[in-house]
């Protein structure tokens, strides 16, 4: 245990293979073992009342590339999310009659996620960043619903074309630097992009394309929809609550630290696209019929304002944005799942598919509205700090983005709700499957009550999830 | 001052419906539903002990605002939770803990049997905490908190019988509209960050008084006052309120009276000494609150279903209050909140009694008359309200109606005149009321044949309620002595406002002038005469009018309703759009490769993604090859 960080991404790695022979035993073995590891790293971490930074070196290759890993506390906090939601997958896919191989892909993906957390060489960042797409792949274009190979596609090549705008831009941003100081290096803090004068636009920019197109921001944002909605629902448990947040994550590590200047000027078309997101997200949300792609919508406009409050590079804004980014994991996770159990009991989505839910199935009904209520942003729950905070920051900036964020919050509740009235309220109409849902059972409250308990904690008392996260955040602060 | 100095009722205030609430939901709920009350009801009683034990420490002197815990931090910003008990939140905290626990115990006999008792009873008692938090916060994050908790129980109450289509529709609107008004909140919560650094009240009032000119303060007070429009229901936004009737009569009651509608009221109160620093917006508000009382009072005077009647009336009467404000007149608008929670509470549970009576979920005008006789338990409490309501001497509401008059009669001019016609109109719908429900049956009238008076649970609240709402007069000298108090210094360390802070207008009550109270009595002896003449002396009356080009007038609001829906028609269809339009036509089109678009637009990483390899490749390469070309030069 001398390297705990490359046991920390090696872990799940090697559970995907034991899966393959044990399938969901494996699984569930490995994403305890995996959150076990995770929580250690972080005690050690912040052991003594101070947040350290661990690192790992391996040795240098050609070109300069080198197995260079440092986990800080946005790292380990995302890595955390990761371990977690993996865990709150396996738990809530137990029943499902899959084969070994849905279980070895999640926990393929457990492992490229914490790699792309960990990697401070950018050639291995870029490495696990594309390794996340293989499982996905699979898990969307095998284990999807009745359109899943078109969006398995669609979002593969979507976000690979994003990601090769990143690669050239890497590689430019390396060879350049290779120019003016006669050093190969891809190591992340060696890296100096100020010196790069005419080509720093252009790889600034290809970052930010490789970023978007994750995060996602309009107009790069039409993979999710689809994604999200084929996807199984752990599959968009994942999705949602881990790999939307690469691209923040991508912006808060790379391209931030990369480029100050550059960044800040251009907050008025970065934030600007965020804070239509926010908007533009809600009103789409609004039309759709289907519950997961409303969801799905909706998760384009959290992200708006995780990207309104990191832009800001305010404290508060940057602390609040990257908050939201755990909130968004546990709300939208918790509601992705519930609509996957509904599917799985009555194999419909649509809005009108149901109704009288309430009455059928309370305890779905309970955590169903109770996600709606931290999604929307009520304060006491977790997405009320995040926004408010993001919001915050955004408006001691740009003052105008803050104010169209206000405005996609007060949408938030004109597409959640009534999609909340439609299924669990409205009596159910003709030809409706409601009588095909069965409430949940213990395990998937219990999978419920973990997410619950966790958005109430941060809702009520968010002052230590800050303060994690804060110091990793602190060098950003213009 | 420390957290363990906080006295023991303090923290009662939040540990019993906290308590109450978790074991009624994770005890009662599951094994005894029928019982979840009996915690409910006990942690009523243990909050109006704390309330009033508070309002007495603070009467004597002993008010506190002291801050408990850091809500949330990063870098130098930071927002701190606390408790504020000072005399404008205690005062309407004694009020609101008294009329909300008789409605508790209301709601005990009303809501028996029904299927969702259990549920309704959580959800009263959340909604119960939440305006106990908003009262009690000391910042403006904290009082946005408990704002939007009293939003979603109200929510979940008004569509509580979410199997009609109607409540759902008032439940979502009454949700959506509020969340119009939540929009200025938040945004002013977040400028006020902005601008002060700080949200803590009494803190804010000493900067904001500093004397230094702070260029965000007007954008602030305004967008307060739009909050506060949302949730006291002024016009604009305040139709949501005659459709949230929708839920059991004990939530009308309790939103009406205590918990929801008078949180507007009482942000503004607490904002007022940010808002008295704004030219113009003190006027703004009275002017608000003038218009919607008059037009209310107008409308509610052509309503049938008795619960919209009242629904109206109370636009009407947190119209007066606003005007009261407007015109510098806190502890006015604060005496009249007060004495208002009182005889509405009262008015709304003799509804839900003849309701009750009738078997139905609510009565119309056109159900029964002459009730009177059959209920006159109901009967006496309906009247003791009423002539409360209307101004009649020496019940409560003629105090509070005449110091509201009083004071736009001092500042002259179309207020003058709009408070008289207001209080005409009161006396105009509340006798008609009145007349049509209690007195002379008449043929027009369904008849039910047997209504009769309601069982004790259900009779004895509302009694006291209406004793309480005749005798709230005297209850003027202490709410001015509460609201003087909470300009003054705190015994924890915070200066005086008073010395510091130019608050115009005295917050001090008028005292009695017998040239408005001659004139107010008669404005209310004129419309209960109209009353009586238009349902009395000519039965039919309220039968022959209805269907006329005037219904239409009056059902629309004056044509405000037919607005707002056709706004509300165009945000939705602008969703439609932008949901069928244009993201699936346009930017997913685009994507997926619809030539038209691509024509149009031209993006090329639509190209790169419409599916082709080729295409895909050959921007790869040239991509890379203009990369290359440039670095490698």
């Amino acid at each position: 245990m001398n390297a705990p960080l490359t046991m920390l991404w090696l872990t799940p790695l090697a559970g995907a293979a034991v899966c393959a022979f044990l399938a969901r035993y494996g699984a569930l073995f490995f994403s305890m073992l995996f959150a076990g590891l995770v929580a250690g790293v972080a005690c050690g971490q912040s052991s003594g009342g101070v947040l350290s930074v661990v690192n790992e070196l391996g040795p240098v290759w050609a070109y300069g590339i080198s197995y260079r890993l440092s986990a800080d506390s946005l790292s380990i906090g995302l890595i955390a999310l990761t371990a977690f939601l993996n865990l709150i997958c396996v738990a809530a896919s137990w029943e499902l009659e899959v084969p070994a191989g849905y279980w070895a892909c999640f926990m393929a993906l457990a492992s490229a996620l914490t790699g792309v957390f960990l990697a401070r060489d950018l050639f291995f960042f870029y490495v696990f960043w594309e390794a996340t797409l293989i499982p996905m792949f699979f898990i969307i274009g095998l284990w999807g619903s009745s359109n899943r190979l078109h969006a398995a596609v669609k979002f593969f090549l979507f976000t690979f074309a994003g990601s090769v705008f990143m690669l050239l831009a890497l590689l430019a941003l390396v060879s350049a630097h290779h120019r003016i100081t006669g050093v190969w290096t891809w190591d992340l803090a060696a890296l100096d992009a100020t010196t790069l004068g005419p080509v720093a636009p252009l790889v600034f920019w290809g970052l930010i394309a490789g970023f978007a197109v994750k995060i996602p921001m309009f107009p790069l944002h039409t993979w999710l929809p689809d994604a999200h909605t084929e996807a199984p629902a752990a599959g968009s448990v994942m999705l949602a609550g881990v790999m939307l947040k690469m691209g923040v994550y991508g912006l808060l590590r790379v391209a931030l630290p990369l480029f100050p200047t550059l960044s800040f000027e251009a907050l008025p078309i970065l934030g600007g696209l965020a804070a239509f997101s926010t908007i533009y997200g809600a009103l789409c949300a609004m039309a759709q019929t289907d519950l997961k792609r409303m969801i799905a919508y909706s998760s384009i406009a959290h992200l708006g304002f995780c990207l309104l409050g990191v832009l800001s590079r305010t404290s508060q804004g940057l602390t609040g944005g990257t908050l939201q980014l755990i909130n968004h994991g546990l709300t939208t996770g918790a509601l992705f799942l519930m609509v996957g159990f509904l599917y799985e009991r009555a194999h419909k989505r649509g809005l009108s598919d149901f109704g009288d839910l309430a009455t059928r199935a309370p305890y779905l009904a309970f955590f169903f509205g109770f996600s709606t209520l931290a999604s929307i942003g009520l304060p006491g729950l977790n997405g009320f700090v995040g926004e408010f905070m993001a919001l915050s920051g955004a408006l001691s900036v740009l003052p105008i983005l803050a104010f169209a964020g206000v405005l996609g919050v007060t949408l938030a509740a004109a597409y959640a709700l009534p999609a909340f009235q439609a299924v669990f309220w409205a009596p159910a109409g003709p030809g409706s499957v409601s009588a095909k849902v069965t409430d949940l059972n213990r395990r998937e409250r219990a999978v419920l009550w973990t997410l619950s308990l966790l958005m109430l904690w941060i809702g009520l008392a968010p002052r230590p999830w800050l303060a994690y996260f804060e110091p990793a955040l602190r060098g950003l602060v213009r | 001052m420390t957290a363990a100095q906080v006295p023991w009722a303090a923290w009662l205030l939040f540990a019993a419906p906290v308590a109450a609430i978790l074991i009624g939901f994770f005890g009662f709920r599951r094994f005894k539903p029928e019982w979840t009350h009996l915690p409910i009801l006990a942690s009523c009683a243990v909050v109006t002990a704390s309330a009033f034990w508070l309002a007495a420490h603070v009467y004597t002197g002993h008010s506190f605002d002291l801050n408990l815990f850091r809500f949330a931090e990063a870098g130098d910003w930071a927002v701190d939770f606390g408790l504020r008990v000072d005399g404008p939140g205690v005062a309407v905290l004694a009020m609101v803990s008294f009329v909300g626990s008789l409605i508790h115990l209301y709601a005990a006999g009303y809501m028996k049997g029904d299927p969702g008792f259990s549920r309704f009873f959580l959800v009263f008692h959340l909604f119960f905490l939440a305006m106990i938090g908003l009262l009690t916060a000391n910042n403006f994050v904290q009082l946005y908190l408990f704002w939007e908790l009293v939003g979603v129980a109200s929510y979940l109450l008004v569509g509580y019988w979410f199997h009609k289509e109607t409540a759902r529709k008032a439940a979502l609107k009454a949700f959506l509209t509020n969340r119009v008004g939540d929009f200025g909140l938040l945004l002013a919560v977040l400028l006020i960050v902005l601008q002060f650094k700080i949200t803590h009240f009494h803190l804010l009032y000493l900067k904001a008084a500093s004397g230094a000119t702070f260029e965000l303060l007007p954008v602030i007070g305004f967008l307060l006052v739009w909050a506060a429009c949302a949730k006291s229901a002024q016009f604009p936004l305040y139709f949501w309120l005659p459709d949230a009737m929708e839920g059991p009569t004990p939530t009308s009651a309790l939103m009406h009276a205590a918990t929801m509608v008078t949180a507007g009221v009482f942000l503004l109160v607490r904002s007022w000494p940010l808002i008295s620093l704004v030219e113009g917006l003190p006027h703004l508000i009275a002017w608000i609150g003038a218009v919607t009382a008059l037009g209310a009072a107008v409308v509610a005077g052509t309503k049938k279903d008795l619960k919209r009647i009242l629904a109206y009336s109370t636009v009407s009467h947190l119209g007066l209050m606003m005007l009261a404000l407007g015109l510098g007149q806190i502890a006015t608008a604060l005496f009249h909140l007060i004495v208002h929670g009182f005889f509405k509470a009262a008015l709304f549970l003799c509804a839900g009694n003849i309701a009750h009576a009738l078997h139905q979920p609510t009565a119309n005008v056109d159900d029964v008359g002459g009730l009177q006789k059959s209920m006159r338990l109901t009967y006496l409490s309906f009247l003791l309200a009423a002539l409360s309501l209307a101004g009649v001497f020496p019940l409560g509401g003629f105090f509070s109606k005449d110091a509201i008059l009083d004071a736009a009669w001092h500042h002259g001019g179309a207020l003058a005149v709009m408070g008289m016609l207001v209080a005409a109109g009161s006396a105009f719908y509340i006798f008609r009321m009145l007349f049509l429900a209690f007195y002379g049956a008449r043929p027009e009238q369904k008849q039910a044949p047997h209504a009769h008076e309601a069982e004790p649970i259900l009779g004895v609240p509302v009694l006291f309620l209406a004793l309480g709402a005749a005798a709230a007069g005297l209850l003027k000298e202490p709410v001015e002595r509460f609201v003087l108090m909470g300009w003054r210094g705190m015994p924890s360390g915070l200066a005086g406002l008073d010395l510091v802070l130019n608050l115009p207008g005295e917050p001090v009550l008028p005292h009695l002038n017998m040239t408005v109270a001659v004139l107010g009595t008669a404005m209310a002896a004129l419309g209960a005469f109209a009353a009586w003449r238009l349902t009395m002396s000519d039965p039919g009356f309220d039968w022959r009018w209805r269907g006329g080009a005037a219904e239409a007038v009056f059902e629309s609001d004056f044509g405000w309703k037919t607005l707002v829906d056709a706004f509300v028609r165009g945000v939705s269809r602008l969703a439609g759009f932008t949901g069928r339009v244009l993201d699936k036509g346009g930017v997913d089109g685009a994507v997926e490769g619809s030539a038209g678009f691509v024509r149009a637009a031209g993006a090329a990483i639509a190209r790169s993604a419409q599916g082709r390899i080729n295409d895909y490749l050959w921007w790869m390469l040239a991509g890379t090859a203009i990369l290359l070309l440039r670095v490698l030069r």
